[in-house]
């Protein structure tokens, strides 16, 4: 083959034989590694030690699992939600009228401050760096929530009603940036234990 | 089995080195790669306007999204080259940059180092907002890095007018020669389609919605981000929701196979160009759905596109040779 016109020379077919493998190699690691499908903790080190630090920078550490949907309520569209911390009547929704895929990146901002990862951290993080870019507009105290638009059921109609994924007063004191989450109500419910029936001494189903 | 009954092995029994070889670094022609290029260029700029409007608010200095919140968000190395990348160009910058290597790519001026710049500047924007970047950023990266592996500008394209000296009907109608690199990039892309394909048709099949035909309704029943409003239909006929569920993972495992079956892969990749985008839009990801038929355009046999395979004229001519 190396006599064909424009083909390539044997040191340069071998090299590249040698980078094409360790690419392959690399690239069956980071589908396998970077989805949620529960990769074995070997295939994830593998791939963190030796393939993340050449693939990351060019933005190919990448694990391709677009499923799209999965019916869950985390799937619905997501509107990011800023407000000085006790007027909400001057608050600021994104993406707002936004259309196309600018108002896709702001879903993606908004949806990635209720996705922790694993590491809630990170969310704060987010949603920290979201609120606190707003403190110039509304002041050093404001409210940040992430809201989804509720989907009709399968065949249903469209409820039109936004519902709470993530809430939390983010403000500044002494320069530092302060979050201070929201308590979901499950947190707060208080812990309900049935009585025994009195009559048949047996105790009702929970 | 010396006598005269014993045949020459073909060129596709002598083992599995040759086939790799073959795969890999048969020169072909590089035209169809030049396609692909301009698609990649026009894509690239389509998405980088949809950052214009909002860079600063998103990354600037005062941005929504700090380095450090973009740092911790990829988990994936560390983000201290990012703060070097900030102080040098600012997210401007590389956004300019990106948008000059995007419209570059398009008139196929410059070469592979503009390729290179495309790609490199797309990933530094990506790394610097890294919860904004969605499936057609992902692919559009790596449409990038295939068109830089290629000899794309050796086929139409600015430089090759300017090579010949301004005669623009030669270096559009002229056969460039066959090159290792188109090979090389043909397949890199072949790869990366039939994985892309392979691992969104795995992803989806791990959700129950996808098995029992319901996935469609909760895709068109997202009332901001669908493009186009099927929940009336849907309503009205479920077998036509069921259709379109299963049709998708069906139409993604089928296009993953068929690139690696020559019989039928020019049929899969022509159905690509139409299938792919319907499907982004039924997704609600219409640049993905672009993205993706762009991988099929080199396979489609259509044109320019027949120049890709081992067996075009282009690639026996030179074979004989």
């Amino acid at each position: 083959m190396g006599a064909l016109p424009g083909a390539a020379a044997e040191p340069v077919r071998a090299a590249v034989t040698f980078a094409l493998a360790i690419y392959l190699f690399g690239l069956a690691l980071c589908v396998i590694g970077n989805t949620s499908s529960g990769a074995s903790l070997l295939v994830r080190t593998i791939k963190g030690k030796i393939f993340t630090p050449f693939l990351a920078p060019a933005w190919l550490d990448l694990g391709f699992d677009y499923p799209f949907t999965y019916g869950l309520p985390e799937d619905a569209d997501h509107v990011l939600e800023v407000a000085p911390f006790g007027d909400p009547a001057k608050r600021l929704r994104f993406p707002g009228d936004m259309a196309g895929e600018r108002a896709r990146r702001w879903r993606r901002l908004a949806r990635a401050i209720t996705e922790t990862g694993g590491d809630p951290d990170r969310t704060a993080r987010v949603a920290a760096g979201v609120a606190a870019a707003m403190f110039d507009a509304f002041g050093p105290d404001v409210r940040l929530r992430v809201l989804r638009r509720a989907r009709a059921d399968v065949g249903g109609v469209d409820p039109g009603r936004l519902d709470e994924a993530f809430a939390a007063r983010v403000r500044e004191i002494d320069g530092d940036v302060q979050l201070i989450r929201d308590e979901p109500a499950g947190a707060v419910a208080p812990v309900v234990v049935p009585r025994r029936d009195p009559a048949g001494g047996t105790e009702p189903r929970p | 089995m010396s006598g005269p009954a014993a045949r020459a092995p073909a060129p596709d029994d002598r083992g599995l080195g040759d086939v790799w070889m073959r795969f890999w670094f048969e020169p072909t022609d590089p035209r169809p790669l030049a396609l692909v290029r301009i698609l990649v260029g026009l894509l690239g700029l389509a998405l980088l306007w949809s950052w214009q409007g909002d860079l600063g608010r998103w990354c600037g200095p005062e941005g929504l999204v700090t380095p450090a919140s973009a740092a911790a968000w990829v988990s994936r190395g560390d983000g201290a080259w990012l703060a070097v990348v900030d102080a040098a160009l600012g997210p401007r910058g590389v956004w300019a940059i990106a948008v000059a290597s995007f419209a570059a790519l398009v008139v196929g001026a410059g070469g592979t180092v503009v390729a290179v710049t495309a790609a490199c500047s797309l990933s530094l924007l990506l790394h610097r907002a890294p919860m904004l970047a969605g499936p057609a950023d992902d692919c559009l990266v790596i449409l990038t890095w295939c068109t830089a592996v290629a000899p794309a500008t050796r086929a139409p394209s600015l430089d090759r007018v300017l090579a010949g000296r301004g005669r623009v009907a030669s270096a559009v109608i002229a056969p460039p020669a066959p090159s290792w690199r188109a090979r090389l990039a043909t397949g890199l892309l072949q790869v990366h389609a039939s994985v892309i394909a392979l691992a969104a048709a795995i992803a989806q099949l791990k959700g129950d919605v996808w098995w029992d035909g319901t996935a469609a309704w909760w895709l068109a029943a997202r009332a901001e981000s669908r493009v186009v409003d099927l929940t009336s239909a849907y309503a009205g006929s479920t077998y036509l929701m069921n259709l379109v569920t299963h049709a998708i993972p069906a139409f993604e495992a089928a296009f993953a196979v068929g690139l690696w079956a020559s019989a039928v892969r020019p049929a899969i990749a022509r159905l690509g160009l139409v299938a792919w985008p319907a499907v982004g839009v039924l997704v609600g990801e219409p640049f993905w759905g672009l993205a993706m038929a762009v991988f099929a355009v080199p396979f489609t046999g259509l044109a320019w596109g027949a120049a890709a395979s081992p067996s075009h004229p282009v690639t026996r001519r030179a074979g004989a040779a």
